[in-house]
């Protein structure tokens, strides 16, 4: 899981579906660096107090005893951590003269 | 997985420079991260999974949401409730399933990229509250048809539903051991497969059976030899029933071990009951109190003496639970009140019982809030936070804390 301060927009109003978010990298201490678009975040790795389980609807079963009109639900995998962006993110300015 | 444009690593070089973040800080391996095409972020529910769910959960144990459409959710393992909660995040939560953490990578001689995808995008999650099952429904689903005897079933008065135990776990709130430790300490009974409460006049009707033959036979000072007992009343009355009175009036009599005559020893295998003086005498009371709800204290306490087997003596103790005395009233009262039809939810509770009287010492209020006590909050904390405490000749009392309508 990747927990992000404020939400993720796009310039234009196109569908999200496919579309390429952002680079992330790890440094030698795991610290997780997340660049998206014009901004570099810098996160940390933490560990949840309560884990997530992920729930996934079953297919329903009509043939079920009568009044019973149960749904049932998976879990299909539990979060035990996540990379939390929270500092604000510092822009990139693109285009800066290389070094000579 | 189908991406188009597959992002390169001389794109990703390019970036790295401009964000002046050079390759010796990271570890080779990149995951670039992009949006699912089949991003679907309602088809998922995220449910905040407290240690002893998920405990339940990876024992196999079955994990049960329940409500009908007028309670809330709860969640039940097979001995705890939760209330269930919509909490909202400001953050946005990307769900990315095969993401690897730093400490997981393993490093490459190379730079490499590994290609992510984000599932769904969550603004909610579920969160679990520990929570006291609502148990008052139990109650009322088995008052729709108490048992009064096998005569009775065919009745008109008897028509009422019946409930299995599986059926009254669908209905009520509560995890499947809570609810079976609620049926004992209302002393249901299994008749036919069905879960039911005992008729009170019935019950009435078999206790002074039982009561007859005892005193017949001398067994209240021997003890009841529990065989030949349902051999006589089976005619009457069905077996369970028999069986389930002295359980819940009666004490088992542990054999005496292997003393002095032979004749003696023959006996050991007898299963012996003692009816339990405490049990029966409350009985009792019950039975004058449910007449008129209330009474002058001394003609009560009278009438009770007389009416209870000889060698049985009567103590105000019993009528903990069941009874509310005003020493204050003159002449004094004793009144019919038992904690089961008192509110569920602890504010209400305590609304109820300051508006009934409004001062209530400690052994006076324990009995009818005792039953709301959780691991976090004992008496004496619910006390705290619910009551105020003043001194009245002495004694501690309890009063509400704002002005009761």
């Amino acid at each position: 899981m990747i927990e992000l301060q404020g939400t993720l927009e796009t310039r234009n109003p196109i569908p999200f579906s496919g579309r390429f978010i952002g680079d992330l990298h790890f440094t030698h201490k795991d610290v997780p660096i997340l660049i998206i678009g014009h901004h570099i975040l810098y996160g940390k790795v933490v560990t949840l107090e309560k884990p997530y389980g992920i729930l996934v609807k079953d297919a329903e079963v009509t043939d079920r005893a009568p009044g019973a009109g149960q749904t049932s639900y998976t879990i299909r995998a539990v979060i035990r951590k996540k990379l939390l962006f929270k500092t604000r993110p510092k822009p990139i300015i693109a285009n800066v003269p290389k070094k000579v | 997985m189908e991406i188009v444009n597959k992002r390169t690593l001389d794109e990703i070089d390019s970036v790295l420079e401009f964000a002046k973040l050079g390759r010796d800080e990271i570890k080779s391996v990149t995951q670039s991260i992009y949006f699912s095409e089949q991003l679907d972020s309602e088809g998922i529910k995220l449910l905040e999974l407290d240690t002893a769910v998920l405990t339940a959960l990876e024992n196999g144990e079955r994990v049960i949401i329940r409500g009908d459409k007028e309670d809330s959710a709860v969640l039940c393992t097979e001995s705890e409730t939760f209330e269930v909660k919509l909490g909202e995040v400001s953050n946005a939560l990307l769900i990315v399933p095969d993401m690897t953490l730093g400490s997981e990578l393993t490093d490459t001689l190379l730079p490499s990229i590994q290609y992510q995808q984000v599932n769904s995008v969550m603004h909610t999650f579920y969160e679990l509250r520990k929570m006291k099952p609502r148990l008052q429904k139990l109650r009322s689903l088995l008052e729709e048809n108490p048992y009064a005897g096998q005569a009775a079933e065919g009745d008109v008065d008897h028509q009422g539903t019946k409930y299995t135990f599986n059926e009254l776990l669908n209905l009520v709130q509560g995890s499947e051991r809570e609810i079976k430790i609620a049926l004992e300490k209302m002393q249901a009974i299994v008749i036919d497969g069905y879960w039911r409460v005992l008729d009170f006049d019935f019950l009435v009707q078999v206790m002074s059976h039982l009561l007859q033959l005892c005193d017949e036979n001398s067994w209240l000072d021997q003890g009841i030899p529990i065989q030949e007992c349902l051999s006589v009343l089976q005619d009457i009355f069905p077996r369970t029933v028999i069986e389930h009175v002295l359980k819940n009036f009666a004490d088992k009599i542990t054999p005496a071990t292997g003393k002095d005559d032979d004749e003696k020893h023959m006996q050991i295998d007898i299963d012996y009951y003692r009816l339990n003086e405490d049990k029966v005498c409350r009985f009792f009371a019950e039975q004058i109190l449910k007449h008129a709800r209330k009474f002058n204290l001394s003609q009560f306490l009278s009438t009770w003496e007389k009416s209870v087997p000889d060698g049985m003596k009567t103590s105000v103790s019993q009528l903990e639970g069941i009874a509310l005395i005003d020493r204050d009233s003159n002449p004094e009262v004793i009144s019919y009140m038992t904690v089961d039809t008192l509110p569920e939810e602890i504010s209400e509770r305590f609304n109820h019982l300051f508006r009934i009287r409004e001062k209530w010492s400690l052994p006076e209020i324990t009995p009818y809030i005792k039953d709301l006590t959780t691991d976090k909050m004992d008496v004496t904390a619910m006390l705290t936070k619910y009551a105020r405490a003043s001194t009245l000749n002495g004694i501690k009392v309890y009063n509400s804390r704002k002005p009761i309508s």
